[in-house]
């Protein structure tokens, strides 16, 4: 149970670096990024092409990085701001075709079929949890997990961008973003959904749809949690962790429909989810 | 026995993210009435229109339409009730023609009086216009047109006359001034500028950081001087 | 030219104009047409084409009408094609009830859900209700793929339909000669029925609640029952494609809840152009064709039409139709009105 437990919070943590992606996007831009698994997707493959080759793990998530950032400030230049002052379903129309896109362009290079990577030899163990034995790498995720809160939460708190992403989550109306650095943030979230897909490939399997299904699941996060919310997001990713987890152990016929329910209990509840203002 | 206003609101305070934006405000507005609601920036103007409307929500208060609690009620019902409002940005229907949106306001009415608000507004010869395509004067009183139909009891207007000239917003005033008469509306206007304010209103309330500061007639509130110097300026000499 | 200008050149007929004699023979025209055209067309293959053009055509119209009306983008309608499918295919593979029944809860069942999830998520604004169909689509279909022991899971089934459906022989169901005109007359009455449609006051109100969903409710209107109606009507289109596609077929499968056809469902609404009430349904045409002429290239059709998406939304907001439209406007600039 225990084990189970800490499955879940894998799980979670890698959707709650997904979810606070989205979040600080639509923060900024007011846009939601429906290319961002596939960012979570490209991360994992490119650091399994890196690490298969080289046969090293962390070259790997070093190039991944480096990739994602690329990519995330091509994206950014030409896809997130020319197109700030159109209407935002324009964009999510642009990012769904770039989800295709990129689904496509991975199932071609890859294949379709499941791809698994080990972890790196320095974490290749277990550790022994109340009697039960854990993959340390499964730790590792944990822990990765709780830093990028733990850091994200104090940089909201100290920097100019966290305090406009905050008012603009509190007031809709804040349109302009005066001497934000908005690129630096663009760059960081796809690099961040990039290093979380790379770090993800250990206990996920490889697959072109893998992007896809955690997309789901982290916009499930983000409305539950209340949209524009990072507090509201993290319980939520906590929740649908432990939940997915649930179901796909003891029930995996209903593995997907577990959260969605959920999500739709708590919409009825709360109709702008945990955290949210009213709109 | 207690007189029974056309609009009263009793203790309302709303306050978001540690900032009291309304602190136990009393207000009450006798029938037929233009009350003005002046004020600087941020001192609760909008927020007073919002809670009475319907528009706000975590509030505490109650407020009151021709003395029936209306607290509860949802913005559509306190509309159909008889309470309209207009809004501080322009907030019509930019791809449905004039006519067509005043149509659809007043399968809500009563009183469907969509030629006469037509007529009253000067709109009648826009108004197979799509809102999109019309002028900025024309849209707002497109705005004020949308709160008119079915003819309200009691008409809350946030700044009617923003971003219109001096010369649009002293018609827009006379306008005001003689509908409320003939149709026996009430009104609680929020405005900047002064020069409508003073000339129209019965009354004039003054809130600063969220409550009422004054309340009294033009020539009252004129001669308040911390008033004058805090928030009229040069505007009433 | 600004997208509002552009789209004011597509303006609607004026309100309150009752239905133009014109209407009426357009409508006379098209049916005729479709029952013409497989006289025409001999070549099986083609007509097998088009039968699926129309079909698709009919979701497109349902993704659409979504847009149009209400202003929400679902990436999700899979979801009542698919379930329309498998309440065709589930009774009558359990022998629960005749498949008369299930064909009227196959269009039933879906459009009532569709307005019950409605009422939920119709409340959720813009960006976000495209994130939640997304889910919904996921859930449905993930949920067929794993209930083995109900649905069959990932292989799907046939269909066990009677010899005669309504006194009808199953055969016409089958047979893309005649298919093509059953599909073809609902695609018709369809878009005949949404253009009567916005001319009723429900059209007014949710245009006006699509339009500016606050001023809406201060104007005494309740918004969220309205846009959960349209949510349901667009559901039940969604459903009659997908029963037509199921008799058509014989055959369920979780692809008929496969989140790249809601996503060819929507982008058809998209390239065809949702400002007009016949735009998605000439994408879903255009698809189908655009499909069959890429051959071998449809190993990357997903990459294609994701590039299509791209190009089509940015350089062609209105879309083809909307392009066609402004095109004849040049043409004749004292031509007649569109419709919408």
């Amino acid at each position: 149970m225990l084990l189970q437990t800490l499955n879940g919070l894998v799980y979670g943590g890698l959707l709650y670096i997904l979810a606070v992606g989205l979040v600080l996007i639509f923060g900024l831009r007011r846009v939601v990024n429906f290319a961002h698994g596939s960012l979570f997707m490209v991360g994992a493959y490119v650091g399994y092409a890196i690490a298969t080759h080289f046969g090293n793990f962390w070259l790997g998530l070093v190039v991944s990085v480096v990739v994602l950032a690329v990519l995330g400030v091509f994206l950014d230049a030409v896809v997130f701001r020319p197109l700030q002052r159109e209407d935002p379903i324009v964009t999510v129309l642009v990012t769904f075709g770039i989800l295709l896109v990129l689904e496509d362009a991975v199932r071609t290079i890859w294949g379709k079929d499941f791809l698994s990577l080990k972890p790196p030899a320095a974490l290749a163990g277990t550790v022994q949890i109340l009697g039960e034995s854990f993959p340390t790498y499964r730790l590792f995720v944990i822990a990765l997990a709780a830093a990028v809160a733990i850091g994200l939460s104090l940089w909201l708190r100290m920097s100019r961008i966290g305090l406009f992403v905050r008012a603009s989550s509190v007031d809709r109306t804040t349109t302009a973003i005066l001497g934000v650095n908005t690129d630096r943030v663009s760059v960081l979230v796809v690099a961040a959904a990039g290093v979380s897909g790379r770090v993800s490939a250990p206990v996920l399997a490889l697959s072109p749809c893998m992007g896809r299904l955690i997309l789901i699941d982290s916009f499930i996060v983000v409305v539950v949690g209340g949209l524009g919310s990072f507090s509201g997001a993290f319980f939520a990713a906590l929740i649908i962790g432990q939940l997915h987890n649930f179901g796909v152990v003891y029930l995996p016929w209903a593995a997907t429909m577990i959260p969605f329910l959920l999500m739709v209990g708590i919409l009825i509840w709360r109709p702008s989810g945990f955290a949210g203002q009213h709109v | 026995m207690a007189e029974t206003f056309a609009i009263e609101g009793g203790g309302l305070t709303r306050r978001y993210g540690g900032f009291t934006a309304l602190d136990a405000v009393d207000l009450a507005v006798p029938d037929g009435e233009i009350r003005g609601l002046i004020g600087p920036n941020g001192a609760g103007k909008s927020t007073l229109i919002d809670v009475l409307s319907g528009r706000a929500d975590d509030w505490q208060g109650s407020v009151r339409l021709r003395g029936a609690d209306i607290s509860r009620l949802s913005a559509q019902q306190r509309r159909r009730s008889g309470l309209a409002r207009s809004f501080q940005r322009t907030n019509v229907f930019p791809e449905l023609a004039v006519r067509e949106q005043l149509e659809v306001a007043s399968w809500r009415a009563e009183t469907p009086n969509v030629d006469e608000v037509l007529h009253e507004m000067g709109l009648a010869a826009i108004a197979h216009m799509r809102a999109a395509d019309v002028s900025y004067g024309d849209r707002r009183r497109l705005d004020l047109a949308l709160a008119l139909i079915g003819r309200p009891t009691v008409l809350l207007l946030d700044e009617p006359a923003a971003g219109l000239s001096m010369k649009e917003s002293m018609a827009l005033a006379e306008l005001l001034r003689d509908l409320a008469s003939r149709w026996k509306v009430t009104v609680l206007l929020v405005e900047h500028d002064m020069d409508v304010v003073f000339s129209i209103c019965h009354r004039i309330t003054v809130l600063h950081l969220g409550r009422v500061l004054a309340e009294g007639t033009p020539a009252e509130i004129r001669s308040i001087p911390e008033v004058v110097t805090a928030y009229l300026g040069s505007a009433v000499e | 030219m600004s997208r509002q200008a552009e789209s004011s050149a597509l303006a609607a007929a004026p309100p309150g104009a009752a239905p133009a004699r014109w209407t009426w023979s357009v409508l006379a025209a098209a049916l005729a047409a479709g029952a013409l055209l497989p006289q025409v067309v001999t070549s099986t293959l083609a007509i097998t084409l088009l039968t699926q053009a129309v079909i698709g055509g009919i979701l497109a119209t349902a993704v659409g009408l979504l847009i149009r009306q209400a202003g929400l983008v679902s990436f999700g309608h899979a979801a009542f094609f698919g379930l329309a499918g498998y309440f065709i295919a589930l009774p009558a593979r359990h022998g629960l009830w005749p498949a008369e029944v299930s064909i009227v809860l196959a269009v039933a069942a879906p459009t009532l859900l569709a307005f019950l999830l409605g009422l939920v998520i119709v409340r959720i604004p813009g960006v976000a209700f495209s994130m939640l169909t997304l889910a919904i689509g996921q859930a449905f279909h993930e949920f067929a793929l794993r209930a083995r022991e109900i649905t069959g899971g990932e292989d799907g089934f046939a269909i066990s339909l009677p010899r005669a459906l309504y006194g009808v022989p199953t055969e016409i169901f089958q047979r893309p000669q005649s298919m093509f005109v059953i599909a073809w007359v609902a695609l018709v009455v369809i878009l005949f029925g949404l253009h009567l449609l916005t001319r009723t006051r429900f059209g007014r109100v949710t245009a006006a609640i699509r339009e500016n969903e606050e001023r809406a409710r201060f104007l005494g209107y309740q918004t969220v029952v309205p846009r959960a109606l349209v949510f349901a009507l667009s559901a039940l289109i969604g459903a009659v494609a997908g029963t037509l596609f199921a008799l058509y077929n014989a055959f369920v499968s979780p692809e008929m809840l496969h989140w790249s056809l809601s996503g060819s469902a929507l982008i058809m609404a998209i390239v065809g152009g949702t400002k007009l009430l016949w735009g998605p349904a000439l994408g879903g045409v255009v698809f189908f064709f655009f499909k069959d002429l890429a051959g071998d290239l449809t190993e990357h059709w997903p990459a294609m039409i994701g590039l299509t998406l791209i190009v089509v939304t940015v350089a062609l907001p209105l879309g083809i139709g909307g392009a066609l439209v402004r095109l004849l406007q040049r043409l004749r600039p004292a031509g007649g009105r569109t419709h919408g």
